[in-house]
């Protein structure tokens, strides 16, 4: 490292004003009466708005923090991700919020500042400040989850998350202490360069400290057999926190790899790549098989989350430029749908009160919007043509598959077959199986409907005009391998 | 109106056939003015395209090859790029003005035949999709758009065949056309790609260059051209794949005027026409054709004289008509199959819908249930006469010349001009039996007899218009009178292809001919009019040969038992393997393993923390074994 450190302040800018919007959001808590707390997602909403806006402001510039992060275009492609993702999902909380939850003040404030957290992990250059951005972003997760505190299931889930993940840290951490035994520092550049040139030696130290920081991280993304906690986690979740869950915390955790192991770990790929493939077959094989029997949207969800998570392990595994790109295109797609599809689910859940795959049956004559939203959302996730999915999942399989890892995407496409067949029960119950008798159409808020077509249309967007997507996922990771 | 912009042709009654379709039961009328507005509109833009065709023809003079308009469909860069558009030359205006004229009759006729129809919107949606199908497949400058088209044309028949679907022979008829015609598809399929391997494009034009030059191999042109000439042959039926089109008589009249005599049966002549200089590169490929030709001539004649269905003869004629252009193609007269494809198209249409207008009026359609219409129907019978007596090739009416026309072209071989020379009594014969049964003589059903009338102005004007055009449509042979109608170089240019003078005349043989036509007739009227008891005597003496004809040359039951034994044995096979193998063990067997595999590893997930940390644990530890293996 250079002697001078930069500590230029500014570059942190968007992340002191999360810090500020979630303050005000506790103040206002505070001090406004209860009425007015109905506002208090659309202050998060615009808060994070604003500030997205902000962060573009570093499109194309590149600069480092002491060394320790970086505010670079993959950084900022991050940070818009990532606060897009807390703005959808603190829309969709509102009513749920609001019916459901006590205290809103605390839960838009954990979910603004949990956004930091997510957005250091993707800048993080060094060890530990990757892994205190990790903790910040699972504290706040830990009490999120639990955050239906006089529901049993939802205490259950969040302290088998908070124990677990308590356990994964420590292995990670000893994992990272390994590590710079191993190289002397915790910096990913001079982790690399300590390492560069001599591959064959075997050293114990070096491969235990990568089996463990990849434990770790697997914990976080919900890799087999990292993955237990996920289930119950994600069905004791409020349901919006499950849509977080399944969509900030687990790309978190991937920015993070990416970055840890194109920057860090590159020199001893063969250390590492073949156990990172073997937890992508196990991830995909076990998730979508698992799914199969799932009874509760919220478990089919979190199995088949589990299953995404082994075609995105695949992408780690055969790192390349190629599959760095891919797998943010395949990421951003995912996240798309799957915030479309909760959106659905949390509106249907809000109106009837069901979560069970059984419980949407006549959802096609009763809210017919999201019926049809929900089908695209699923047809996506199987990876259908026309919708995000499809490309997305293409341009990941292939560039894994030039990568020579056919025989992962074998197993990847036919995994995706499986799942096909689990989405497709829950389009059948919506559309084949009919309403009770009595059961009337049924009022869909404004809001619900309109983010529902926002992000049905970002699904199909991503699906047929991928190239635009794909440019900018190409412009974030050509320095990572620069 | 430009060459260029035919690709708005097919647009118009493909946009009908969508309207109709989606629309169709609120529309006033179930939408047929759509329909026919659409058709008499495409009609007026031929018109238009034909006189800025001889325009650029007499600017340019004899090399004026045609206009060509395409825009980029697809691109795989460096491997592929498919282009979609129109190429308009002389060939290309005739088949337009055919099209787009018989159609336009047809549409207008079934106003008044299909009226009342249970499915009276639905038929005129098909009818315009098969008018935009046959338009495209006609102005296709590629084979991939012609390939489409000519599928499409082909499943426009299929639906329209089977128009009347309460009726079995209906279905029937649909299928075995269907799956007749598919049989030369496939081989026009594999011919386009051959060529496209070969050369890398689909333009029939490049295609022909290309193959002019040699750059396709002997045996892959060869492999080619005999598919190619399946695929005419099925859409065209030729022997042996004939046996579709007389069951194809199952669908409604005007339909049969249409597609089953005018239009869509010539898109096999059509085709070989436009890709005739890849047939004369083969060794042998003339020849081929020339034999089919004739063949399927020789034999139509003589099934024709035997059938007793009205349709069927008419159908049969058909054929043999298809047969006698080929036969101009296998001796390299391109522009003879033109003029009779020309003139046939206004003849043939004009019997099967004067045949249409019987069948209206008396519900029969067998000429033994027939006779003695002449009173009843006199414009019926008298137009009908016109098209019988073209179609026998009685001089100054339209078939005359373009039968002559290919008589000449025959002259050089001694034995095909023979045989054609022998069909021109029997179809003079066949032609004379049909006309006298059904209109001369006593009626042999008075009942239906008697309730015969003329039919509405929609069935007879179409009528009257086409037999005006079948005493006077083979004059366009003679540059003369096409440019006394205002075109600069004549009608003819176009029918010849650029060649205006290329229209033989021979008193001798014309003599010839006319007086076997002569003969057949008078055979026929000897035979069916004046002693109707010699084709008793005939019958008895000759029923072997009587049997053979009606039976078709048993083709049908030779197919058929050819199906039941071969084909259905095999396809018997196929569903066992499909339904045991692939089915119940592949798919099934998959889906059970999946889920029982998931059934078993969902026990996992036992919801015990310590089991969680447990395998979080065995985890690491089996990782680092694996990277331990592998490294060490």
């Amino acid at each position: 490292m250079s002697s001078e450190l930069n500590l230029d302040y500014s570059l942190l800018t968007p992340e002191f004003c999360l810090a500020g919007l979630a303050a005000l959001i506790l103040a206002l808590d505070l001090f406004v009466d209860d009425f007015r707390k109905s506002w208090l997602p659309y202050v998060a909403a615009a808060g994070l708005a604003a500030v997205l806006a902000l962060s573009l402001g570093w499109v194309n510039k590149e600069s480092d923090f002491a060394g320790l992060l970086s505010v670079d275009n993959y950084t900022t492609f991050f940070r818009v991700f990532f606060m897009a993702t807390a703005a959808v999902v603190a829309l969709v909380s509102a009513q749920f919020v609001q019916d459901k939850l006590r205290h809103p003040g605390e839960y838009y404030a954990l979910l603004v500042l949990s956004t930091i957290g997510a957005i250091y992990m993707a800048a993080s250059r060094e060890l530990l400040t990757a892994y205190i951005s990790l903790e910040l972003l699972s504290f706040c997760l830990f009490v999120l989850v639990s955050y239906a505190k006089h529901e049993r299931r939802s205490n259950e889930g969040g302290l088998k998350y908070m124990l677990l993940g308590a356990f994964a840290s420590a292995i990670l951490l000893y994992g990272i202490s390994m590590i710079y035994g191993t190289s002397g520092s915790t910096f990913y550049a001079d982790i690399a360069a300590a390492y560069a040139g001599d591959t064959s030696a075997f050293d114990l130290a070096l491969l235990l400290g990568l089996v463990m920081v990849l434990a770790g991280l697997g914990f976080k993304v919900a890799a087999v057999p990292f993955h237990m906690w996920t289930p119950d986690a994600y069905e004791g979740a409020p349901l919006p926190i499950t849509a977080y869950l399944s969509a900030t915390s687990k790309v978190a955790g991937f920015a993070l790899l990416l970055r840890l192991f194109s920057g860090a770990f590159m020199p001893v790929l063969d250390d590492w790549q073949w156990i990172v493939a073997a937890l992508a077959a196990m991830t995909m094989v076990l998730g979508n098989l698992v799914a199969l029997q799932q009874h509760n949207i919220k478990r089919l969800l979190a199995y088949s989350s589990i299953g995404q998570v082994g075609y995105m392990l695949m992408a780690i595994a055969a790192l390349s430029a190629a599959t760095s790109s891919a797998l943010l295109l395949h990421m951003t797609g995912y996240v798309i749908t799957n915030l479309a599809a909760f959106t659905c689910i949390i509106a249907w859940y809000n109106l009837t009160g069901r979560d069970e795959i059984s419980g949407f049956r006549g959802m096609a004559e009763r809210t017919p919007l999201l019926a049809a939203a929900l089908t695209a959302a699923l047809f996506s996730l199987s990876g259908m043509p026309l919708f995000a999915g499809f490309f997305t999942k293409f341009m990941l399989f292939q560039a894994v598959a030039d990568e020579g890892f056919l025989w992962l995407t074998v197993i990847a496409v036919v995994m995706s077959f499986v799942s096909l067949y689990y989405y497709l029960l829950v389009i059948r119950e919506i559309y084949v199986s009919k309403p009770e008798e009595g059961e009337e159409r049924l009022p869909v808020p404004a809001l619900i409907s309109g983010l529902t077509v926002a992000l049905t249309i970002g699904v199909f967007y991503v699906g047929i005009f991928p190239r635009h997507l794909l440019d900018v996922a190409e412009e974030a990771t050509k320095l990572l391998f620069a | 109106m430009n060459m260029t912009d035919a690709w708005l042709l097919p647009l118009l009654p493909a946009a009908a056939f969508v309207a109709l379709t989606l629309l169709g039961p609120w529309l006033p009328r179930k939408g047929d003015w759509l329909a026919v507005g659409a058709i008499a509109t495409v009609f007026v833009m031929v018109l238009l395209i034909a006189a800025d065709f001889t325009d650029a023809l007499a600017a340019h003079g004899e090399e004026f090859a045609g206009a060509a308009n395409s825009t980029q469909w697809l691109e795989v860069p460096g491997q592929l790029e498919l282009r979609l558009g129109v190429h308009v030359d002389a060939t290309t205006i005739v088949m337009l003005t055919v099209v787009s004229f018989v159609a336009l009759m047809v549409q207008v006729y079934s106003l008044g035949y299909m009226k009342g129809d249970s499915r009276y919107g639905w038929y005129y949606a098909v009818i315009s999709l098969f008018v935009a199908s046959m338009l495209a497949l006609v102005l296709a400058d590629n084979f991939l758009l012609l390939y489409f088209a000519w599928e499409l044309v082909g499943v426009c028949s299929y639906l329209l065949i089977g128009h009347y679907n309460h009726l079995r022979s209906a279905a029937e008829a649909a299928k075995k056309a269907f799956i007749t015609t598919r049989l030369g598809d496939v081989g026009l399929l594999i011919a386009i790609i051959l060529l496209w391997r070969a050369t890398g494009t689909f333009n029939i034009q490049e295609v022909i260059a290309a193959a002019e030059a040699g750059e396709v191999g002997r045996e892959v042109l060869t492999a080619s051209v005999v598919l190619l000439f399946l695929g005419a042959m099925g859409k065209s039926a030729q022997f042996p794949f004939h046996v579709w089109l007389p069951d194809a008589m199952e669908g409604p009249t005007p339909v049969s005027a249409l597609i089953h005599a005018a239009t869509m049966v010539v898109a096999g002549v059509y085709l070989v026409t436009r890709t005739l200089p890849l047939f004369q590169l083969v060794h042998g490929g003339p020849e081929l054709i020339l034999a089919v030709g004739l063949l399927t001539t020789f034999m139509s004649a003589t099934m024709g004289l035997v059938m007793t269905d009205i349709k069927k003869v008419i159908a049969y004629s058909t054929i043999n008509s298809l047969g006698l252009m080929f036969v101009a193609l296998g001796v390299g007269a391109p522009a003879a199959a033109m003029l009779y494809l020309f003139t046939h198209a206004f003849f043939k249409a004009l019997l099967f819908l004067g045949a249409g207008s019987v069948i209206h009026a008396t519900e029969r359609q067998d000429v033994s249930s027939l006779g003695g219409l002449w009173s009843k129907m006199p414009i019926t019978c008298v137009t009908f006469a016109v098209g019988a007596l073209s179609m026998a090739g009685l001089p100054i009416l339209a078939g005359f010349w373009a039968k002559d026309e290919i008589l000449v072209a025959l002259l050089d071989n001694k034995a095909a001009f023979a045989l054609a020379m022998a069909t021109v009594p029997l179809t003079a014969m066949y032609m004379a039996r049909v006309l006298i049964l059904t209109f001369f003589g006593d009626p042999k059903e008075p009942e239906s007899h008697e309730h015969a009338h003329e039919g509405s102005p929609f069935i007879f004007v179409p009528l009257v218009l086409l037999a005006v055009l079948t005493v006077f449509a083979g004059f366009v042979a003679f540059d003369q009178v096409g440019e006394l109608m205002g075109f600069p170089g004549g009608i003819g240019e176009i029918i010849f292809l650029g060649h205006p003078h290329a229209f033989h005349f021979d008193w001798n043989v014309a003599i010839g001919s006319s007086a076997l036509v002569l003969a057949g007739l008078a055979a026929g009227w000897f035979a069916w009019a004046a002693r109707p008891s010699v084709p008793g005597v005939c019958l008895s003496m000759l029923r072997p040969v009587h049997a053979l004809f009606a039976n078709k040359y048993y083709l049908d039951d030779i197919y058929q038992a050819a199906i039941d034994r071969v084909v259905l044995s095999i396809a018997r096979l196929v569903a066992w393997f499909d339904r045991n193998a692939v089915n119940d063990t592949g798919i099934d067997g998959g889906g059970y393993t999946a889920k029982f595999a998931g059934y078993l590893m969902k026990f996992q997930q036992t919801g015990k923390m310590p089991n969680y940390a447990l395998g979080m644990v065995i985890g690491v530890v089996a990782l680092t074994l694996v990277a331990f293996t592998l490294k060490g």
